[in-house]
């Protein structure tokens, strides 16, 4: 017989409804002990972060050079898990059916902005008043960032949390359905009386739209408000309208890393591997390779007007920020965020595979963690914010000891809340799935098998 | 032993793809025949063998072609003529960047057209045999073969519903 | 929903080569109308050449205006082509198939008029080879590829010559179609053009390969094009507003936004023109307008990037200009136009989903979106330049003159005329992916509803 091309993927179209439920379920009830293995080890380095925070705050919020590393990691985790949830929300909005399995992947990061919260507060007190120093707020009180910035990531974790939960409350129906005791009951209070009628479902989707739109606004503000206050407006001379853009690309960036990440060690590591497949892999790839495409654009086009000014206050800033002072962070960002992704997935059958992608995906996670620092760290190094430039570089603030265990620590804290984050909703959005059963079909066309995908409006 | 070709014309795509099996009963190979159709349908679709190429290799080779040609002559006209302007080096590698940039693209899109048109067999001097009714929405199965199983392939056509056998007129190729 | 009709291959042969083989009696006079007043802009070029560039409103210190405003607004609606046939097909949208030729061919059009706009600035166009070539072999003088002049003829050049050969490959289909279907000297014109096209597997195979790779290679093209032209501006360190990071991405979305707004607009009149009322559907508009939301709002993020950090620094001469940009007449009112007209008219009414599927308001908002942004580029480039400055000596306002005005019209003519006979030879909505669309459309029963749906290869 003739043999297909392209073997029809996505196997999960070859189960039933029930199937699927059952399955998805079952796991979500019984993780496993190498689940406890994991999070019990992630509570440890937690807790060497914790007391890297102690000693960090013994010494004060005097000296903001210290406090640099803490900056850098609260940044890395918010660009990363904050963004994480757009994916799902973007996705839905362009009506991708790859998107299903792995939707709620991507929006449990939703549960890691409680974390990213508690980071923000100390650096609260670090951060100066506006007052005698540029900064977006202009004429405002000097405590402007303190106030703003704060509500700002406030409603934007709220939101999440809330597309979140919305999102999920047909697949804890699901669990209250099979679930018996004190489990049933805890999630009976939670589907809220979800039945799966007419009129729920039209009202899910719609709620699920808006809450989508408007994280995605609130990410964009965000973005532009952390990356201005808490490193821009630091730094004498900076001006550079780029930076809240560039902020938010690499956030794009690292959520896409960050997904394909957690896919992989799904994959890996569970019994998801049926629903999780390179089709996906090949979706998000597509989308880290533009994205790392877009870092180099951003970079370059901020670079370039700098560089081509020649004047003193710009000089500076480039000395400082990549050529001379923090020269290491930024070519291993430069490495790490452009060149290994691009040469690596600019080849399609590379994208197509599960190893590349994920490849690709975690060294763009470690290049943005030194994207992190090439800001971060510096702009909290400057004793003085207020001068007109910088007429002497600072010199460089290299990790010690307590910086390194805030580091882990954090880290480990956010992996921490979101594998616990996944103990309450179900790591796959099964109701999404079903959707999929119904909305894409394999039949045969002639003398192959192909996939139909239903595009209602 | 010269080949000639045989088309075979369809008004239906399930019809033509049925017919590939009777091809393959008469004894044509898979290679031997090929679709002409008014429009492209999934790979595969008719049964027929999956066509090699090496596009790929057209865009890194006209890239890097281009980027030498843009790089050279950036280099070479500002050695050439050194004058320092705006304060920068007479090598200045950002704004040699820009010219390098577009040289890549420019070489990458002409050596892409070119393989294009090269990897599709083109130009073609001519059709024969060929039919207008392909860009009408018929399918042509197009067989070659040695000249003495010329007239088992048009059997094999007709008894696949073809409406119609063609065949080619000039010399054989 | 989709208004969907299925379509025979005849039947879309007769359709969509309608504009070629039935001639309206109003189509050459619309043409010859055309003509004259491209006639009168060349006229007015002319005269411009004879007399000097003191014919024109530009004065010390105001030396770019409307020409150096047009070409930019000309490079920008030459990126609709890219966004929309480059883009759509990476994505592998369904909708995009009736829009990406006339896209495309805009682009051509819209490229080459903008190219001839830096060409007449320069009064004496003849001049610009020393500027741009590298080829004063005697003389050992060769132009500064540290300069923005310098980058943008090439970035031009090589958009220009990629879209062209991107219209070439996707069209050999359908002119073996043409070829087909003509007898006599269009025959064989068609025949030579075709280069011999049968409709292999292989020929199709390629033909489906060029359009993704190509599409992947112009993208970076497209987006270097005008990130290029902002830095005209970006690298001047001289005049205030100018020197901003974010220009390049900032002209490339609003590149985008008015360019896929002139690809409606064009849409919209080729429909009723033609009667293409089975391919250019209202789903079709409807998925645009949600596109425009999109990228409209995303210029809008950076508009406010812009503004804001040309405040950010609290420098005397950068916030005298935007106060004369935004409270002094007559650029108060030019701002509030350019806002309206851009953002905050059409949006609000693109929400709207009747809006989005009526062909009146459609019209009317794109038209009015590249309105607003011609003077958005207007007020970008004018401003800046015209205010006093130290050691400014001479100082003079800048009001256009009416050769200026005349062959800034010309160029609407120009390009209105080039794609009206663009139409008469070649088709404007892409015969082959018309007929793919066909095979691939299918529907799927889902309890008693059929849902339109497509067929996917992996």
């Amino acid at each position: 017989m003739h043999e297909p091309h392209h073997p029809v993927q996505a196997s999960y179209l070859r189960m039933t409804a029930q199937e699927i439920t059952q399955d998805v379920i079952q796991r979500h009830e019984s993780p496993g002990r190498q689940f406890w293995m994991v999070t019990s080890v992630l509570a440890g380095l937690l807790g060497l972060g914790i007391i890297g925070f102690i000693i960090l705050l013994s010494k004060g919020f005097e000296d903001r050079n210290a406090w640099g590393y803490y900056a850098t990691t609260f940044a890395y985790i918010f660009t990363a898990a904050q963004s994480a949830v757009l994916i799902s929300v973007a996705l839905r909005m362009v009506k991708a059916h790859w998107r299903r399995p792995i939707a709620r992947i991507s929006e449990l990061f939703a549960a890691v902005g409680l974390f990213t919260f508690l980071l923000l507060i100390p650096l609260l007190w670090v951060l100066p008043v506006t007052t005698g120093r540029r900064s977006i707020w202009f004429e405002w009180p000097g405590h402007s960032p303190h106030l703003w910035d704060t509500l700002a990531l406030g409603l934007l974790v709220v939101c999440g949390l809330a597309l979140l939960y919305f999102a999920s409350i047909p697949d804890m129906a699901a669990v209250r359905d099979h679930a018996t005791g004190a489990r049933q009951n805890r999630y009976r209070r939670m589907a809220l009386g979800w039945q799966g009628s007419l009129h729920q479902w039209k009202k899910l989707q719609v709620g699920i739209s808006l809450l989508g739109g408007f994280y995605f606004i609130l990410l964009i503000v965000v973005h532009m408000l952390i990356s201005v206050d808490f490193a821009m407006s630091l730094v004498p001379g900076w001006k550079d309208a780029i930076f809240p853009a560039f902020h938010a690309i690499t956030g794009f960036q690292s959520a896409v890393a960050l997904t394909i990440v957690t896919m992989s060690i799904l994959r890996w590591k569970t019994s998801l591997r049926r629903y999780i497949e390179a089709d996906q892999f090949w979706g998000l790839s597509k989308l880290l390779l533009a994205l790392s495409l877009l870092w180099f654009y951003f970079w370059w086009s901020g670079f370039f007007t700098y560089w081509y000014g020649r004047q003193p206050a710009e000089q500076s800033i480039l000395k400082f920020l990549m050529f001379e002072t923090y020269k290491v962070p930024f070519i291993l960002a430069f490495l790490l965020c452009f060149v290994t992704p691009f040469v690596i997935l600019m080849w399609n059958f590379v994208r197509k595979t599960i190893w590349g992608p994920t490849l690709a995906a975690s060294i763009v996670l470690v290049g943005t963690f030194f994207n992190a620092i090439r800001f971060y760290v510096p702009a909290y190094s400057i004793e003085d914010s207020s001068l007109h430039f910088l007429e002497t570089l600072p010199p460089a603030n290299t990790p010690g000891g307590v910086d390194i265990l805030i580091i882990i620590g954090g880290i480990a804290g956010a992996v921490l809340v979101y594998m616990l984050a996944s103990r309450v909703f179900p790591i796959v959005s099964t109701w999404e799935l079903k959707e999929g059963l119904l909305l894409q079909r394999v039949r045969k066309l002639m003398k192959i098998q192909i996939k139909v995908l239903a595009k209602p409006e | 032993m010269a080949n000639k070709s045989v088309l075979g014309l369809f008004d239906n795509a399930d019809t033509a793809a049925d017919a590939t099996d009777v091809l393959l009963e008469a004894g044509c190979a898979q290679e031997d025949f090929d679709v002409l159709t008014g429009s492209p349908y999934p790979e595969g679709a008719f049964g027929e063998k999956n066509p090699k190429h090496h596009i790929y290799v057209f865009p890194l080779v006209g890239a890097l072609m281009g980027l030498s040609v843009a790089l050279l002559l950036t280099a070479g006209t500002q050695l050439a003529y050194p004058m320092v302007t705006g304060g920068k080096p007479i090598l200045a590698f950002p704004a040699m960047t820009i010219i390098g940039y577009e040289g890549t693209l420019l070489g990458a899109v002409i050596f892409t057209i070119l393989g294009i048109i090269f990897e599709s067999r083109l130009p073609r001097p001519k059709l024969d045999p060929y039919d207008p009714r392909i860009t009408e929405g018929y399918i042509g199965l197009l067989v070659t073969c040695t000249e003495e199983k010329v007239d088992v392939m048009e059997q094999a056509l007709r008894r696949g519903k073809a409406v119609d056998v063609i065949h080619e007129k000039g010399r054989a190729l | 929903m989709q208004e969907r009709v299925r379509l025979s291959d005849a039947q879309i042969n007769r359709d969509l080569l309608r504009s070629i083989f039935e001639t309206p009696k109003w189509y050459w006079f619309l043409v010859a109308f055309l003509g004259l007043v491209v006639l009168a802009g060349f006229t007015a070029a002319g005269y411009m050449f004879n007399q000097g560039l003191g014919v024109t409103g530009l004065n010390r210190p105001v030396m770019w205006g409307f020409f150096i405003t047009n070409f930019v607004f000309w490079i920008g609606i030459s990126h609709a082509g890219v966004m929309l046939s480059a883009i759509l097909r990476l994505v592998q949208a369904e909708w995009r198939r009736p829009a990406t030729r006339a896209a495309e061919v805009l682009t051509v059009f819209s490229l080459m008029t903008a190219m001839m706009m830096p060409l007449i600035h320069a009064g004496r166009p003849w001049r610009v080879m020393y500027w741009v070539f590298p080829y004063d072999f005697a003389r050992g003088v060769y132009p500064n590829v540290r300069s923005a002049l310098v980058w943008d003829p090439a970035a031009v050049f090589t958009y220009l010559t990629s879209s062209i050969l991107f219209v070439f490959i996707a069209l050999v289909p359908d002119i073996a179609v043409l070829r087909d279907r003509t007898t006599g000297w269009r025959h064989v014109m068609y025949s030579v053009l075709s280069l011999g096209w049968r409709g292999s597997v292989r020929q199709w195979k390629l033909q489906l390969i060029a359009g993704i790779l190509l599409s992947a290679i112009i993208l970076p093209i497209f987006v270097s094009v005008h990130s290029i032209v902002s830095w005209d501006f970006g690298t001047a360190m001289s005049v205030e507003g100018w020197h901003s990071t974010v220009f390049a991405p900032y002209f490339v979305i609003g590149a985008v936004h008015s360019g896929v707004s002139a690809v409606v607009t064009v849409m919209i009149a080729l429909r009723w023109v033609f009667k293409w009322e089975n391919y250019i559907r209202m789903e079709h508009l409807d998925a645009l307008a949600k596109l425009l939301i999109v990228v409209a709002t995303g210029w809008f993020y950076f508009f406010i990037l812009e503004f804001i950090f040309g405040l950010y620094s609290l420098e005397g001469p950068e916030v005298a200009l935007r106060e004369m940009q935004v409270f002094q007449m007559p650029w108060t009112a030019l701002f509030i136009t350019f806002l309206l007209c851009a953002y905050f008219i059409p949006v609000p009414m693109w929400l709207i989903p009747k809006v989005r599927r009526s062909i009146p308001l459609m019209i009317f908002t794109t038209i009015l979106v590249n309105i607003g942004m011609w003077l958005e580029r207007f007020i970008i480039i004018v401003p800046g330049l015209a205010r006093k400055q130290v050691f400014t000596f001479t100082w003079g306002g800048y009001t256009p003159s009416a050769v200026e005005i005349v062959i800034v019209i010309a160029t609407f003519a120009l390009v209105s005329m080039l794609v009206l006979l663009f139409a008469k030879v070649f088709p404007l909505i892409p015969i082959g992916d018309a007929k793919e669309g066909m095979i691939l459309y299918d529907e799927i029963k889902i309890g008693k509803v059929m849902v339109p749906a497509v067929m996917r290869e992996e």
